[in-house]
């Protein structure tokens, strides 16, 4: 049972089919542990997030991605065939029976679904479902929008960071530009949390205008993964690049804007350091100076950004020497005391053992029938309210039976 | 267009942001994209960065009083906002700002707990005076005092360092590259903030009650990284930064074309689309690449994806002679054809030039009260039956100071008064309007929708 069948969480009796993959996955599961139905309606060959890396070592087979066990929290799986006819007359009650449908197929398939034709309905496109069906909000997850030009390109996470801009000013000057965060797919991640925003805002205006006894809108939504990256990346072009026609070329770890900016090596690793104000500066100064005698580095010359701009190497080298002595978490701990912005930079596994994360009891076992006990990471957010119900992800087909015994 | 025929979603909606920089703007702008009315409480004595960036060509010391509003992140972040001046370390202004609050349905803000309680803003504080109001609190390592990172800054840049997304960009031989000059975990922020509100309003339909919504930035990031940390229990190594590719997909890479600083991003997730890339008739006419020791296509096995992951870097190297023999946008278009993912790297004037953004128009261009008409993007949340718009770009700093003080109660002789003694502040010199440098051009690029003050859009050249 999802905790939307336990009636739990402020989304409770809402229904959201879900056709999408890595564009939608990290949205719904959020919006399926805040007690929403999520269905997510499955191929019989299981949807693709099942096959991706990391698989839980020693397992294969469509339970053993993480990615899986992670974005598919809380919801509920039905296998559904799109060459039986019945499965096809099942999914077409799911749509009716659903207050939101999220659809990540290319646009000419949204145009012109076939299988609504097979129970009658010749070929109706997503504006054609939402008047059939006016309750119903349907979001289109598309890689550039359900119009233009290039609506029919296809695209990835790497992809649409490449077709935003935002790519290209990511990476050392030497090299090629990158996607943010690599495989983590942080752009997808935005879209779905885009989506899921949308699809809410719709069925609230939708019950509202309910209980005034005004008719259902009926609404498409139209989100574009290339304007999901320009949404977040006025940084690297329009409108700043428009104002002040200044590139922003690809600059690596360190800004030469002054010193200490960017990444710098810790005994274990990097940390990351920003100092620009001159309070900043002086707490790092100060503490260099304490560490390795360094008179030089007090002189108040080094308090203007710019000196430091032209003594770089120098600034940096005296900083290095500070650095590298201690761990990153050392100097994250200490440098913060000292009112410096200093961070580390951390990785998959320091993350997993930080201590703030541990004394806020983020950490949630979860007991899986094929995969056995893990830890899994918390709500991403908090409330003063009981919000929260996380199941583990469904294995293939699980609740088929249990979600079309419903319909009838 | 009034405000009762204005149906979309948020209309009604009333947001009190106390914000800086971009992670609550970005939550309080895209609330007011969808008709949400936000109030943006600002103060000279703490300025939001994007109204002390201002703008390069605005220097002019004669401009010194007007800087604040010419910024291109003021319309970014608050197009559609209202910019109240209230100097809130004032008691005069703080009881001004609590009766701005009684009328509001959610409090916005990402100062650390302990500066919005020294403003009298902390979460008691502001039920006492709204009890039905929604507190989106947004920090950097949550509210609780006793817990390690608690009085810990965050800063926008210093946060995909801590999250884990800096150690994951860059290539394995390299140090980390990381993303020092853009901040997505800001608006990743935002995005779950607002993702949180909406859910409090429709709670409050129902229940009629308020919420309070701690959101720290640091659970929310790492969020992002969730199978690799469910992995860690499970004996799965650590990922490790590895350029553009990916585990399910090869080839997956930026890859160099023609001309200079040019590239394609290219992502081959399947045998379908890797059996149309290995077709393409050029493909074994390519001479060896003089600086890889690389084997031709047919001498080494490509039919599936573990073939290929493991002779990834010679594919790189035909697939970078093949692209480096063509425009990038030729590239793309012929891997297109080929229904294989990808794209030209497009920089700044690869998006002013992309022919999806000119049809597309994702940004917006509305009325500015300081800059005549001004350009910001547009929410990409597009509702065919109640579509997101402003009516105006960014707001002068403190310009509706004078409106939203009489429209709760205030007489103007009072606002005039606290005017007077720096309680509150209005806008420098409105009469002042200044055009920025491209605007003349806004028509010609073809990148904008232009909307009036109606919500309205036009053809341009209001």
């Amino acid at each position: 049972m999802s905790p939307a069948q336990q009636g739990h969480g402020p989304w409770s009796g809402v229904r959201v089919l879900d056709l999408t993959g890595l564009s939608g996955a990290y949205g719904t599961r959020v919006w399926a542990a805040l007690g929403a139905d999520v269905i997510c309606v499955e191929p019989p060959g299981g949807n693709p997030i099942r096959n991706m890396p990391p698989l839980a070592p020693g397992h294969e087979g469509p339970e053993a991605s993480l990615w899986w066990a992670y974005y598919a929290a809380s919801k509920r799986s039905v296998v559904l065939d799109s060459t039986d006819l019945s499965d096809i007359d099942a999914l077409v009650q799911l749509i009716a029976s659903a207050d939101v449908v999220l659809d990540d197929a290319m646009p000419a398939a949204q145009e012109g679904y076939s299988w609504l034709a097979d129970v009658g309905e010749a070929g109706l496109g997503v504006s054609g479902i939402v008047e059939r069906y006016p309750h119903l909000t349907w979001v289109s997850i598309t890689p550039f929008g359900m119009t233009g030009p290039r609506r029919h390109w296809r695209s990835s996470n790497l992809v649409a960071w490449a077709s935003c801009g935002l790519a290209s000013t990511v990476g050392f000057p030497h090299g090629p530009p990158l996607a943010p965060a690599g495989e983590i797919g942080v752009l997808m991640h935005g879209a779905s949390l885009h989506a899921v925003i949308g699809s809410m805002m719709s069925v609230r205006a939708r019950n509202l205008a309910a209980a005034e006894g005004e008719p259902a809108l009926g609404q498409t939504i139209d989100l574009s993964l290339q304007e999901v990256g320009l949404w977040l990346s006025p940084e690297t072009g329009v409108p700043l690049y428009l104002d002040d026609q200044v590139p922003r070329p690809r600059a690596g770890n360190r800004r030469p804007v002054t010193s200490p900016m960017g990444m710098y090596p810790a005994s274990d690793g990097y940390v990351a350091i920003i100092a620009i104000q001159p309070a900043h500066w002086n707490a790092v100064a100060q503490w260099v100076h304490e560490l390795t005698g360094n008179e030089g580095i007090l002189d108040e010359i080094f308090i203007d950004i710019v000196v430091r701009r032209e003594a770089l190497e120098a600034v940096d080298a005296w900083v290095e020497e500070l650095t590298t002595r201690f761990t990153k978490q050392e100097l994250f701990v200490e440098g913060q005391r000292r009112r410096i912005p200093i961070t580390p930079v951390n990785t998959v596994g320091d993350l997993r053992h930080d201590p703030h994360l541990e004394a806020v009891g983020w950490w949630r076992p979860e007991e899986h029938p094929v995969l056995g006990t893990y830890t899994v990471p918390g709500s991403p957010f908090s409330t003063d309210g009981d919000w929260w119900a996380w199941q583990r992800a469904p294995m293939l087909g699980e609740h088929t039976d249990e979600v079309l015994s419903e319909l009838t | 267009m009034t405000a009762s025929a204005d149906r979309r979603p948020l209309a009604g909606i009333r947001v009190f942001e106390i914000s800086i920089a971009v992670a609550a703007p970005c939550c309080g702008k895209a609330m007011a994209h969808h008709g949400a009315e936000v109030f943006k409480v600002e103060a000279h004595s703490y300025p939001d960065v994007a109204r002390a960036f201002g703008s390069a060509w605005a220097r002019d010391p004669e401009l010194a009083d007007v800087f604040c509003d010419t910024g291109p992140y003021v319309p970014e972040m608050s197009a559609g906002k209202r910019s109240v001046g209230l100097e809130l370390k004032q008691p005069e202004a703080l009881e001004a700002a609590r009766r701005l609050l009684a009328t509001c349905d959610v409090f916005l803000t990402n100062f650390a707990a302990p500066g919005i309680a020294e403003l009298g803003l902390d979460y008691e504080s502001v039920k006492q005076v709204c009890p039905d109001i929604i507190y989106a609190g947004m920090t950097g390592f949550g509210v609780d005092p006793d817990k390690p990172y608690y009085p810990f800054r965050a800063f926008g840049p210093n946060q995909a360092p801590l999250v884990g997304w800096d150690a994951l960009t860059g290539f394995p031989h390299e140090e980390p590259a990381g993303i020092p000059s853009i901040a997505p975990p800001d608006y990743m922020g935002g995005l779950h903030t607002m993702l949180a509100i909406v859910t409090a309003l429709h709670e409050r339909d129902r229940t009629g009650e308020g919420r309070f919504l701690d959101i720290s930035q640091l659970e929310t990031t790492v969020s992002f990284l969730g199978p690799y940390l469910v992995g860690q229990d499970l004996g799965v190594p650590e990922p490790f930064r590895n350029g553009n590719r990916v585990s399910w997909a090869a080839p997956a890479g930026i890859y160099r074309c023609a001309g200079d600083d040019r590239w394609i991003a290219v992502e081959v997730p399947d045998d379908e689309a890797w059996e149309a890339l290995a077709g393409l008739a050029e493909w074994f006419d390519v001479p060896a690449h003089d600086a890889v020791d690389q084997a031709a296509l047919s001498t080494y096995p490509h039919a599936t994806l573990a073939d290929r992951i493991a002779n990834h870097d010679a594919i790189d190297a035909e697939l970078s002679a093949w692209t480096s023999r063509r425009s990038s946008q030729q590239a793309a278009a012929e891997l297109q054809a080929l229904g294989i993912a990808a794209y030209e790297v497009l920089n700044h004037t690869g998006v002013l030039a992309d022919p999806q953004v000119h049809d597309r128009r994702p940004y917006s261009i509305a009325p500015s009260p300081r800059l005549g008409r001004d350009l910001f993007v547009r929410n990409p949340v597009r509702m065919s039956e109640t579509p997101p718009y402003v009516t105006r770009a960014g707001p002068n700093m403190g310009g509706d100071t004078v409106d939203v003080l009489t429209e709760i109660g205030y007489a103007h002789d009072d606002v005039d008064r606290m005017v007077a003694d720096g309680t509150a502040f209005v806008d420098a010199r409105p009469e002042v309007v200044l055009e920025r440098p491209f605007d003349r051009w806004y028509e010609s690029v073809g990148i904008a929708e232009f909307y009036d003050a109606e919500g309205n859009v036009t053809g341009g050249a209001q």
